[in-house]
């Protein structure tokens, strides 16, 4: 067992984990965030994406001691307390969500892009959700509603 | 007419739950004292089996190795034919056939247990090949025969009406299985309500069908089973044949527990269907002006072990074997035949999907042969309002695929020959 301490959505955790925990069985079991989601455990469909430390992750392949001292980010902690964030409003109004299982891990890969580069080219939206697979196949939509959420992050400044 | 919903825009219902990672997946639904189950699969196509749980159910935490005997009622499902057993029996027919379900009061058990249970198997000749299977004296799979529909098609005079064609072409098309891998990997809960009503969370594309083949192996009224559909992440098909529902039914109502199962992406490629794979023998021909007048298809789908849909699947790619294209002579054969491999079922398209990769390679070599475009040699044979299918249907709605063709031809860059004032 092992003593680690980290951030989740802003809350400070301090836990003791068995070593072989994956930072998403911590996330989704331990924690409860359900919005975590596993979609292969191995890190090919993304769906499992969290922001740690302000970078993506998939959570199946990071371990849970690993993420010691790190802030973590979620789906859950994505929205205020007041509204839903613009790229979720951005994903709902362009019609961007449909079996909804990639949809967490999309929206973050999103959010990690656009904290960091706020008026991105469709070539970079692409290539920042690249490690997530939608098998629905909606990734016109998806594209479209990381641009229009840009513009909505813009307008909002 | 005053539309409410077509032509605007609508957020979905679920849409909301959807981008706050709030939607649950059968997966994301935690009870209390609830077990953990996981599947024991063939790893052979086709073998006799004796299956020995003892050192399993010694291992700590472990509560119950379910197998055939565990199943109170009809140890069999299936959507056309009850083809599958919920547990095999006697004899597994593909690689992936479901064994034994282990419940354990945690994960660790489960998995340790699986590897201990002893499953003894005497090989039996396989067939993986569907021409082979559909030769008299191939290993048979279910019952007397591998071919378990044929579905004919005629209209015409296909023999008289190669005679007068100017050109022919004749080839052969394979495609192979396809996996549909939705995105939200198998997974399901299952618990009795206090009046003994059995509860199954799973996504699932049949709740209804579910719900019968459930109480058939549970031996109870269908009114004593509850199947709840929460979020799907994808389906595509995949999820029409019965996987993990069953197991998870007996062993909640025997351990009086919750039952919970999540599939690994590797056992949900093991454990549901994939798109039929073809062998599809087509000859076709038209006159020197371009018009079709004859098309002859062989159409062999492989369904592997189990027929899931396979019937209604090769009767699709029957009917659609011409393509939108009005031929008035046509004969086609398909075939669905079982198979030692992966078994086949629903997928996007359910049979239409496939013949489109011959029928259309088709119509670019008889082009080819005539010096005509494609395009020019499509829109003249293209079905319009007014065309006869070669099922006999008369087209009296829309039929705008002229639109479609033409739309496509001019943003790849093709402009027909015809309508550049070429010779056609």
């Amino acid at each position: 067992m092992k003593k680690i301490k980290l951030t989740v959505n802003k809350k400070e955790y301090m836990l003791e984990i068995k070593e072989d925990t994956r930072l998403i069985d911590l996330l989704r079991d331990v924690l409860g965030f359900t919005g975590v989601k596993e979609g292969c455990g191995e890190g090919e469909c993304g769906a499992c994406t969290v922001i740690m430390d302000g970078d993506i992750v998939n959570s199946c392949l990071v371990l849970a001691f690993q993420a010691d001292g790190k802030e973590i980010i979620t789906i859950e902690g994505v929205e205020s307390e007041e509204e839903i964030h613009p790229i979720q409003q951005a994903f709902l109004d362009v019609g961007a969500v449909q079996c909804g299982f990639c949809t967490p891990g999309m929206i973050l890969s999103a959010k990690a892009l656009l904290d960091k580069n706020p008026s991105p080219t469709r070539e970079e939206i692409r290539a920042a959700i690249s490690g997530n697979l939608c098998r629905c196949t909606g990734y016109n939509k998806i594209v479209d509603a990381i641009e229009r959420a840009a513009l909505y992050l813009k307008r909002g400044k | 007419m005053r539309l409410n919903s077509i032509g605007k825009k609508i957020i979905r219902v679920d849409g909301l739950s959807k981008v706050k990672g709030k939607a649950l997946y059968p997966q994301d639904i935690y009870m209390e004292g609830m077990l953990y189950g996981k599947t024991l699969r063939s790893s052979r196509p086709h073998a006799y089996i004796n299956i020995d749980t003892s050192r399993a159910e010694k291992i700590d935490g472990v509560v119950k190795v379910f197998t055939y005997k565990d199943v109170p009622g009809k140890n069999c499902h299936g959507v056309l034919f009850k083809d599958h057993e919920v547990f095999c029996s006697e004899r597994v027919r593909r690689v992936g056939d479901p064994i034994a379900f282990v419940v354990a009061t945690n994960k660790k058990a489960v998995e340790e247990a699986i590897e201990v249970i002893d499953v003894n198997y005497e090989d039996i000749e396989a067939v993986f090949d569907p021409l082979e299977a559909m030769k008299e004296e191939s290993v048979k799979i279910h019952g007397n025969s591998n071919i378990i529909y044929h579905y004919k098609l005629r209209k015409g005079d296909v023999e008289e009406a190669f005679k007068r064609c100017h050109v022919i072409v004749e080839s052969e098309y394979k495609t192979p299985m396809v996996e549909h891998a939705f995105l939200q990997p198998e997974a399901g809960i299952a618990y009795t309500e206090d009046d003994g009503t059995i509860v199954v969370c799973a996504s699932t594309q049949y709740p209804h069908f579910d719900q019968i083949e459930v109480a058939e192996a549970l031996e109870v009224n269908k009114d004593k089973v509850k199947i709840i559909n929460p979020a799907v992440g994808g389906a595509f098909g995949g999820r029409e044949d019965i996987t993990l529902q069953i197991h998870l039914a007996i062993a909640a109502k025997v351990t009086g527990r919750p039952v919970k199962a999540v599939y690994s992406r590797e056992e949900s490629f093991l454990a549901h269907s994939k798109r039929h794979s073809m062998i599809m023998r087509y000859k076709t021909g038209c006159n020197k002006d371009g018009k079709l007048l004859a098309m002859e298809a062989e159409i062999i789908g492989d369904t592997g072990a189990y027929a899931s849909w396979a019937i209604n699947v090769l009767r699709k790619a029957g009917v659609h074997a011409t393509g939108p294209y009005e031929i008035p002579n046509v004969k086609v054969d398909s075939y669905a035949v079982y198979t030692n491999n992966p078994f086949a079922g629903a997928m996007r398209g359910f049979g239409a999907t496939q013949v489109p990769i011959a029928h259309e390679q088709q119509m670019d070599m008889l082009s080819e042969k005539l010096n005509m475009d494609p395009v020019t040699f499509r829109l003249k044979n293209i079905f319009k309002k007014g065309s006869k299918t070669a099922t006999g249907q008369v087209l009296e709605e829309s039929v705008p695929i002229d639109r479609c063709i033409k739309e496509v031809a001019d943003r790849i860059g093709i402009t027909p020959l015809s309508e550049r004032g070429g010779v056609v």
